[in-house]
């Protein structure tokens, strides 16, 4: 087997070094960013104006990261997983150990959460980077599986997932807990988990989640959060205030928005955390539904785009990431444009590049690249003919 | 790859995911989208109420009464600020303002989320520029022009214009109404309140989140409330109120004079009682007789009745009463007597009680007697254990019994307590001046009144006007009705040399045996009276007087024999009577007598052979001036007055309200008090004021009227409050010319009961006329306290009057002592100017 795929690389590489771009995934995630930075300095400058500093402030920081999330991607993009294989152990371990230094007195605590570490100049969000680390070594793991699985495989995915999620439980971020569920739970079942073992895990995942509403972690107002989108007749001006905003930040813009930058609700800031986890509001409101659609559309075909590396994948390895790639951008996109809209409780997970972050966005580049680059190094190539692995 | 149906599920899945967001988005952003847009309108303006200016009052020759001046004010809209600014926010304004941020954060913690704060008015243009610069330290704060009441003459016309004040609960029915706007609460600004208030005008202000003003969008101006033209003069309404306070203190120091000639006397009866008890006992009985008979009464009349009734025998018994009772009447300062005074008392504490000897008032202890508190106090030495509405020591009524306190008041129910008037002009109803002292400064409703400010003008009524909320047994002055009805009816007394008088029923206070089968059996008992009267020989031979000029001989008394044999004598106020009088010497020198025997005539004729039903002659002739009535007048809360009949006294005594007799018939003693005005009937000032301007100016009734026009704010006449009438009474004219010199005579007359209070008038004192009236102390009731009051009605000029000046001192005395003086200062202004009136001087004793 260890031949075979040496073989099949070397021959890759040293009969087409011209790897060609996926533009349909490329071009939705220029566009996606591109209309990030906008609906940024729509929903920032007018606050940003109002304490006097440069109306451009957010978006610039912003637009450094963009810079360097496309470098990530870029490079991620060329690079061989089979390569990065044998570094995911270090890849998981290091992750696991950033989540542990988050809760130490080196991480930051940011809104009643503590999800950040400051490593000089450089303040990012480990959970960010925790969500690569579980896509690789949940792949990594899936990729020998026996067909159909093995229990214990079950478990050992369950248990590579465990050890951060309980991590950034701690923090709290639920939010991201929960991706870490719907990724191991797509990948699993792609891995080829019987139904049996996906009702276990559903059953598993139900029972942890009520499980950790009673250990008291998580604080009554923050379950009162999460629940709040629930309750039609709540109080609007507490619990619900932010969905509600955004709710009706939304439901102004109509069929073709009020235009850039006279959304009333986005540039008077009713919305709050407009530039960041509420970006879609601003989408929402100055561009209307046509808007709106358009980027669930571009949303579709980078997810589409995707899955079709991960059917195409030299490798189950590859075929895995890209796999958990997809579900970690489509789960991200389900909640947060949920959220704005009140289907999905408040959680706090970001629009992928669209929002306002740093981590985020370089950590979804980076993603996105590894799907890339399952697909460029697809099977079959063009002009290849098509070779069996397993 | 063997698992591409996986991967296709997954994609399903997904797909699933987006479509159900593009579904969601549907609804809200095409389907919804108008809900969502409104909302965010709701969200993006605020809308800040602004006051109208309430419309102005001015006086009838254009003074101003009641204005709105704009002070400007610091406003903060709660709605603006936010909650966790609140503090900061607190201590900015106290800086600024010189006040403890507590007492800022206070109001902000009690002021509603919404609500229009006024934290300060009368801020210096300074303080305003000042606070509009840093506007943006103070989010939320403004700086209005707040439209603020203002009364710049004090007093004057107080109770005609009235006050302003938050609303209540009955207010803000009105649609028009907010809790957090101003409603006249009594007079003129209650009345017209529509017309003053004028319309909210609206500022509208594009806000953000954070609640912070970015932009002010448009303002819809408030309208300011029409102006009114009162009818009101403030030159004769302002000489109306110094002579009615003046008339009151002299009413007081009359009284007090009184007193101590009477505890002089007690002085004497105690030495006399050291030397012999006996004798001394002796002198009291006799005392007692004479007081009484002082009073106008015998011990068998009816009106005297009452007046022994204050001076309780059983109290005499126990030694120097009348004396000790003036000693311990509540005084002021100057020693005058007080009507009320609160005093209150802590447990284990002593206090003084006012009066010419002070007592001593100790609260003892407080017991909890279930619900019940009983205070154990001690006053000089005695014992008293007192619950709440309880009269002890007298003088004394407990207002409540608090856990450590007691709070009582000391009243003197003797003590002149007011004085009412009112000027006319009979030829159109419109009140030229209207008061009542004691009086207030609606200034201090502006900015509310202290809670010791509203209980010491409280218990005064100083705020209610009494010229159309008081109600009084109008004495002699109701002479006129009976006169007039003399005059048209052709009804005079029976001509007799003896005034000894068959009376054809039963006496009202004697039988009370009868009465019940009397009421039982109406028809019967009527037809059983009207028989009597033809049974007493002695009426038959007599004739009755057949002009208005014939005499009758005014011997002082009219004594009624009944059939059962006993006999009640009627006493004229003035005891040795008047001589021979005729109806207009009647009128002038006011004789009871005269007016009994009209009385007495329309009784006994009230049922005749020729089919005249006369049993409600007199009322009709008194309701036919107004009385009984409200006249209607465009003021609040005015009372009707009352005009007692058979059928008034049988439901009365059907209800049992207390206001009658509780058994025996309405009979003709009742008829009797009524035509001089005492028992039963009830009239306000400003009704007697109408009905005699009726009597004067023809026989038109007019209905009064204290607004002229409204006006708007551009100086058009919006609506003309034009002159009404409200009845007309056919009077021959040579009535009221008769009516007009008789009035003239009381004043000018030998006989007049007012001679000496206008001696001293100045010129033109043969132009004015006028009726004095004194009524007794009647029996109280729910409605009338116990009080004796003096009236006087004064015209002038007589040959074609132009002002009914009415004035009423309330326990004040005789109406030709104290009452016709203060009338006579106003018709002095009023006749010959400013200049020529004259200081106040008590008349002689007089009806």
């Amino acid at each position: 087997m260890a031949d075979t795929r040496e073989r099949t690389q070397m021959s890759l590489l040293r009969r087409d070094r011209q790897l060609r771009p996926d533009l349909a995934l490329v071009i939705p995630y220029l566009l996606l960013t591109a209309l990030g930075l906008v609906m940024i300095y729509s929903a920032s400058a007018p606050r940003l104006e109002a304490l006097g500093v440069s109306p451009s402030r957010e978006v610039e920081q912003q637009a450094a990261f963009v810079l360097i999330g496309f470098a990530s991607f870029a490079i991620v993009s060329v690079v061989d997983l089979r390569v990065v294989r044998s570094w995911v152990p270090a890849i998981y371990i290091g992750s696991v150990v950033t989540l542990i230094l988050v809760l130490s007195p080196f991480g930051e605590e940011v809104k009643g959460a503590q999800r950040w570490i400051q490593l000089g100049s450089i303040r990012f969000q480990p959970s960010e980077i925790a969500k690569l680390a579980v896509i690789l070594a949940l792949a990594m793991l899936l990729s020998g599986a026996a067909r159909p699985m093995k229990w214990d495989r079950v478990a050992r995915a369950v248990a590579i997932v465990a050890v951060p999620a309980v991590l950034i439980f701690l923090q709290p971020d639920l939010g991201t807990m929960l991706t870490f569920g719907f990724i191991a739970a797509v990948m699993v079942f792609i891995a080829g988990a019987t139904w049996r073992q996906m009702a276990a895990l559903l059953v598993g995942g139900v029972i942890a989640t009520v499980a950790v509403f009673q250990t008291g972690v998580i604080k009554a107002y923050q379950i009162a959060r999460l629940t709040a989108f629930l309750d039609e007749t709540g109080d609007v001006l507490n619990t619900q205030y932010n969905q509600y905003q955004s709710q009706i930040a939304i439901g102004t813009g109509g069929l073709f928005g009020k235009g850039l930058f006279n959304g009333t609700q986005t540039n008077l800031r009713f919305v709050p955390e407009q530039a960041s986890d509420f970006i879609f509001t601003a989408v929402g409101e100055q561009l209307g539904f046509l808007g709106s659609v358009f980027v669930l559309f571009l949303f579709g075909v980078i997810i589409w785009r995707t899955l079709v590396a991960a059917a195409n994948g030299r490798d189950r390895f590859s075929q895995l990431t890209a796999t958990g790639v997809a579900a970690l951008i489509a789960f991200h996109v389900f909640v947060n444009i949920g959220m704005t809209v009140r289907v999905m409780p408040v959680t706090g997970l970001p629009l992928p590049f669209m929002s306002s972050g740093g981590t985020v966005f370089v950590a979804m580049s980076v993603a996105l690249g590894m799907a890339h680059s399952v697909w460029m190094r697809r099977s079959p190539l063009v002009g290849e003919r098509t070779i069996s692995i397993d | 790859m063997n698992g591409t149906w996986r991967l296709a599920t997954v994609g399903l899945v997904m797909a699933v995911m987006m479509g159900a967001l593009g579904l969601r988005l549907w609804s809200i952003q095409v389907t919804e989208t108008d809900e969502y847009t409104a909302e965010a309108e709701r969200n993006l303006v605020r809308l800040v109420p602004t006051p109208a200016p309430r419309g102005d009052i001015y006086d009838r020759n254009g003074k101003l009464l009641a204005g709105t001046t704009a002070s400007l004010a610091v406003v903060v809209d709660m709605g603006l600020v936010e909650d966790d600014f609140e503090e900061d926010l607190a201590q900015r304004l106290a800086a600024f303002l010189d006040e403890p941020a507590s007492n800022i954060m206070e109001r902000f913690e009690n002021a509603n989320s919404g609500a229009q704060l006024i934290l300060a008015k009368d801020l210096t243009e300074q303080q305003a520029l000042t606070l509009v610069e840093h506007r943006e330290d103070f989010p939320g704060v403004a700086v209005i022009p707040q439209p603020v009441r203002d009364y710049p003459n004090a007093e004057l016309a107080a109770q005609v214009l009235g006050y302003i004040g938050k609303p209540s609960a009955a207010d803000l029915e009105r649609p028009e109404v907010k809790g957090t706007d101003v409603v006249g609460k009594a007079g003129v600004e209650r009345y017209y309140d529509d017309q003053l208030r004028g319309t909210e005008g609206v500022i509208k202000y594009q806000v953000d989140a954070g609640r912070s003003v970015l932009q002010r969008l448009g303002e819809d101006e408030s309208a300011p409330g029409n102006n009114l033209i009162l009818t009101i003069d403030s030159g004769v309404q302002e000489q109306l109120q110094v002579s009615l306070e003046g008339g009151l203190a002299m009413a007081r120091s009359l009284e007090m004079a009184e007193r101590a000639e009477a505890i002089e006397e007690q002085d004497i009866r105690t030495r006399l009682f050291l030397a012999n008890e006996e004798a001394q006992l002796e002198a009291q009985r006799a005392a007692i007789a004479e007081r009484a008979a002082a009073a106008e009464a015998s011990e068998d009349g009816t009106v005297d009745e009452d007046s022994i009734a204050l001076e309780t025998p059983e109290a005499i018994d126990e030694g120097a009463v009348l004396g000790s009772l003036y000693w311990g009447l509540p005084i002021d300062e100057s020693g005058v007597c007080v009507p009320v005074q609160r005093v209150e008392v802590g447990v284990g504490s002593r206090t003084l009680l006012s009066g010419s000897r002070e007592r001593t008032m100790r609260l003892d202890a407080v017991l909890e007697n279930g619900s019940q508190r009983v205070a154990v106090v001690d006053i000089d030495g005695e014992q008293y254990e007192v619950e709440e509405g309880d009269t002890f020591a007298t003088t004394l009524r407990v207002i409540a019994v608090e856990q450590d306190a007691l709070v009582v008041s000391h009243s003197d129910k003797w003590c002149p307590v007011r004085s009412v008037g009112v000027v006319e002009d009979p030829n159109d109803g419109s009140i030229i001046a209207m008061a009542s002292y004691p009086s207030f400064d609606p200034e201090a409703f502006v900015n509310g009144l202290t809670q010791s400010q509203w209980e010491s003008l409280g218990t005064i009524n100083a705020f209610t006007n009494f010229a159309v909320q008081g109600q009084y047994a109008p004495a002699s002055t109701f002479k006129v009705v009976s006169y007039i009805l003399a005059l048209e009816e052709g009804i005079y007394p029976l001509d007799r040399p003896i005034n000894d008088r068959t009376l054809g029923d039963e006496s009202p206070a004697v039988d009370d045996a009868a009465a019940d089968e009397a009421a039982a059996d109406d028809a019967a008992a009527e037809g059983e009276e009207t028989s009597t009267t033809t049974v007493p020989p002695s009426d038959d031979e007599l004739l009755p007087l057949t002009s208005d000029t014939d005499l009758y001989n005014c011997t002082g008394s009219l004594r009624f024999r009944f059939n059962d044999g006993s006999s009640q004598v009627y006493r004229d106020w003035k005891r040795n009577g008047h001589g021979p009088l005729d109806l207009h010497g009647a009128l002038q020198a006011s004789c009871d007598l005269y007016f009994w025997e009209i009385a007495l005539r329309v009784w006994n004729e009230r049922s005749d052979e020729t089919g005249i039903n006369n049993e409600d002659l007199w009322q009709e002739w008194a309701r036919s001036f107004g009385f009984g009535t409200e006249t209607g007048v465009d003021l609040p809360f005015e009372k009707p007055g009352l005009i007692p009949d058979r059928q008034w006294f049988r439901e009365e005594q059907r209800k049992n309200t207390g206001r009658v007799r509780s058994t025996g018939p309405w009979v003709g003693g009742d008829l009797m008090n009524a035509v001089v005005g005492q028992g039963t009937v009830l009239v306000t000032p400003l009704q007697l004021a109408n009905g005699f301007s009726a009597m004067l100016n023809g026989g038109t009734l007019w209905e009064p009227r204290v607004v002229a026009e409204m006006v708007n704010q551009d100086g058009e006449v919006v609506d003309e409050n034009e002159k009404a009438t409200i009845g007309a009474v056919d009077l021959d004219p040579g009535t009221v010319e008769a009516l007009r010199l008789d009035m003239q005579q009381v004043v000018n007359g030998p006989i007049g009961t007012a001679r000496s209070a206008f001696a001293g008038f100045g010129p033109n004192v043969s132009s004015v006329g006028g009726k004095t009236g004194t009524a007794e102390i009647i029996k109280s009731t729910e409605d009338v306290q116990e009080v004796d009051t003096a009236w006087f009605v004064g015209v002038a000029p007589v040959e074609s009057p132009e002002y009914v000046v009415t004035v009423v001192v309330e326990r004040g005395g005789s109406g030709g002592r104290v009452a016709a003086p203060v009338a006579r200062q106003v018709l002095q202004y009023l006749v010959n100017g400013k200049n020529w009136v004259t200081p106040l001087e008590a008349g002689a004793e007089a009806d």
